[in-house]
């Protein structure tokens, strides 16, 4: 398989690399016309984040709640089967949903030292970090779906004791089907408890780290565009 | 010839990356990438998603999100309020009289919160306000706050611990069992600091306090109780092997939580304000550990650690060379780097090198520790410097000379170490058999 296989007649990188970084440029020098226009779009995108956040809030309650239930039921003699890996599972979404919206915070740290010379730094090492960095996150995120892809076609089904009813499998994948395959798919459910199918979980690292790639072509567009970008300041550990 | 040449171009993009403001767990992939495209065909992306995976969706780091919830929680209850008012009755007899509780109170909060900064904060507001009033130097209030703070990285729960277990693979309890008495030592060492204050400089001591009653003094008592619950049930509870340090986290939540809701400091507010800092801490830390994962594998194809282990190994030098040596790179390291990023920039390195040298792997995550905290309070990068500087508006230069003598004593902590290394050993080797 071609990582980078052609799409409407150019190779996937010119779509996921170049294109970003054309408008990146374009909204440089056209600054005074592309302010208005994106304004309301940055304004959107920020919900997203947050909203985005908020869920990975939602999942760390649930590993708190999955950690308190495995606690109850070993005191009570209860098997509760996978608990460890559905921990896991909340862990990775916490962490991944969480990205874009760390960064639109400041959470995220850096080697700051460059950056605080004096105001000809702050903007230039600013707009190559939010470059190389939406760089990197871009690639990350093309290779997050791809074995989030390949886990689905595979089949590749858990290492551990977890389960899940297949109606919950049904279920999200409607949001990824045509309205014509709903019957099929939906005719295959029995309310059987299977294996966890790893797509499932992968689920989450690809929206994630797709945002956080967003994310950082969006900052980047603002640090060229209005000579600062939302990212506020660094918090600390 | 070539693969020397390669190495040079893998550490140029590595200090080129990190060092123009890349976000540290960003960079580290880009340097990972960089790394995997020079000395190994196979294909970089692919192994990169699988190893991140693995490590993001593991269940050791479960217990990262839930202490920094913990913390979290803490940090926005009225407990400052509490510790000062609880420690003190206690520390107003002693020699120093209430500078200690600086030492005392950031002990005392680092026993429930993971981070050296929120234990900074905490402890500061409160007494920073109330020592000034009282009279005390500027100075000893400063440097003491400056140097005590960093014991939140070191008593357990510590973020730096997680991180570095999670890195190296190693059980978090038995870190978290390991730092104890090297926690309550450097706290003594900082006290012994307070005394010698008070009877070298008897000119600088403020009017002494009125005197208090024992009764009075009880009542006063009774603030820490909480508190004190709260250490015994996370501490206890791991130490005594009825919880994994995931689920002596959980229960340190909902135990903030139920101390919050006692102490009528728990609003909606609150507790979403908590919840999302939480995440964010998490998501920051996360992002780091992948970044980290992802360039251990590649460092193992660039061959880097087994040439540097074998190197040390020819030149047989004895542990405590190497340990001399290492205490000072990481010094220097966290001149221009946080704690956490050089942890996980460095293990994949400094790991073969030191379990070749045969050096305790639980006792050198300690180690780690006292030398990051280290680098903490010196200039010119030093988060409990920056935090200071927040709170009392002084110059990072003058916070950083009040905490020179900390830094003193921090570095006596690792002679200590090194010439006892027991200190940190002995818990975790006997810990309850049940323990995990």
């Amino acid at each position: 398989m071609n990582d980078w296989a052609a799409f409407l007649g150019l190779p996937l990188w010119f779509w996921l690399f170049i294109l970003p970084t054309i408008l990146a440029v374009g909204a440089a020098v056209f600054r005074n016309r592309a302010e208005p226009l994106l304004t309301p779009i940055w304004q959107r995108l920020d919900r997203v984040y947050t909203a985005f956040g908020a869920l990975a809030a939602c999942f760390m309650s649930v590993i708190l709640l999955i950690i308190i239930a495995q606690m109850v039921a070993r005191w009570s003699n209860v098997a509760f089967q996978g608990s460890t890996e559905f921990a896991g599972y909340a862990m990775a979404a916490t962490s991944f949903f969480a990205f874009a919206y760390a960064l639109n915070n400041g959470a995220h740290i850096r080697v700051s030292i460059l950056l605080n010379i004096n105001d000809f730094t702050r903007k230039w090492v600013d707009i190559w970090a939010l470059f190389i960095a939406s760089i990197i996150a871009t690639y990350f995120a093309r290779y997050a779906i791809k074995t989030n892809v390949l886990s689905e076609m595979l089949n590749d089904r858990t290492q551990g004791q977890d389960q899940v009813p297949d109606w919950v499998l049904a279920a999200v994948s409607t949001l990824g089907t045509w309205p014509t395959g709903w019957g099929e798919l939906w005719g295959r459910v029995t309310g059987e408890w299977v294996f966890t199918p790893v797509w499932l979980p992968q689920l989450p690292m690809s929206i994630g780290t797709v945002l956080l790639a967003i994310a950082l072509w969006d900052n980047l567009i603002r640090l060229v565009v209005t000579g600062r970008s939302h990212i506020a300041s660094e918090t600390l550990i | 010839m070539t693969e020397l040449y390669a190495t040079f171009i893998f550490l140029f993009v590595l200090f080129l990356l990190l060092g123009s403001s890349v976000w540290v767990g960003l960079a580290l992939m880009g340097v990972a990438w960089v790394g995997m495209e020079l000395f190994t065909a196979r294909p970089a992306g692919d192994a990169m998603i699988t190893t991140i995976w693995t490590g993001a969706s593991s269940w050791t780091l479960t217990a990262l999100p839930l202490f920094v919830w913990m913390g979290e929680i803490l940090f926005r209850t009225r407990l400052s309020q509490d510790l000062f008012r609880g420690l003190a009755p206690w520390m107003r007899w002693l020699p120093g009289g209430l500078l200690h509780t600086n030492i005392a109170g950031c002990t005392l909060f680092a026993a429930v919160s993971g981070s050296s900064a929120a234990t900074l904060t905490t402890v500061g507001k409160m007494s920073i306000p109330e020592l000034r009033e009282r009279g005390y130097p500027e100075y000893m209030i400063i440097g003491t706050l400056a140097g005590a703070a960093t014991l939140g990285l070191m008593i357990p729960p510590s973020l730096t611990l997680i991180v570095y277990g999670v890195t190296i693979n190693e059980s978090i309890t038995k870190l978290f069992m390991a730092g104890v008495l090297p926690g309550l030592v450097l706290a003594g060492l900082f006290m012994t600091y307070i005394f010698a204050w008070h009877y070298l400089r008897p000119h600088e001591r403020p009017e002494p306090l009125p005197k208090m009653g024992f009764g009075e003094m009880m009542t006063e008592s009774r603030f820490l109780i909480p508190v004190l619950m709260l250490v015994f049930v996370v501490i206890g509870s791991m130490y005594f092997g009825w919880a994994t340090a995931t689920e002596a986290a959980a229960v340190g939540v909902v135990g903030a939580l139920l101390l919050a809701s006692l102490q009528r400091s728990l609003t909606l507010d609150t507790f979403v304000a908590s919840l999302m800092g939480a995440t964010r801490t998490s998501a920051m830390i996360a992002l780091i550990l992948m970044g980290a994962a992802f360039l251990s594998l590649a460092m193992g194809f660039t061959g880097l650690p087994r040439a540097l282990a074998g190197l040390i190994d020819t030149w047989n030098l004895s542990p405590v060379v190497l340990i001399a040596v290492l205490t000072l790179f990481y010094l220097v390291l966290g001149m221009f780097m946080d704690g956490l990023s050089s942890v996980v920039l460095t293990m994949a390195i400094v790991e073969p090198m030191i379990r070749s040298a045969g050096i305790d792997v639980i006792w050198f995550g300690i180690f780690l520790v006292v030398v990051i905290e280290t680098a903490q309070v010196t200039p010119p990068i030093g988060f409990n410097l920056f935090v200071l500087q927040g709170m009392t508006k002084h110059e990072i230069s003058y916070i950083a000379k009040t905490a020179i003598p900390m830094v003193v004593l921090m570095l006596l902590m690792v002679v200590i170490l090194v010439v006892w290394p027991e200190l940190a050993t002995w818990l975790p080797e006997n810990l309850s058999k049940n323990a995990r």
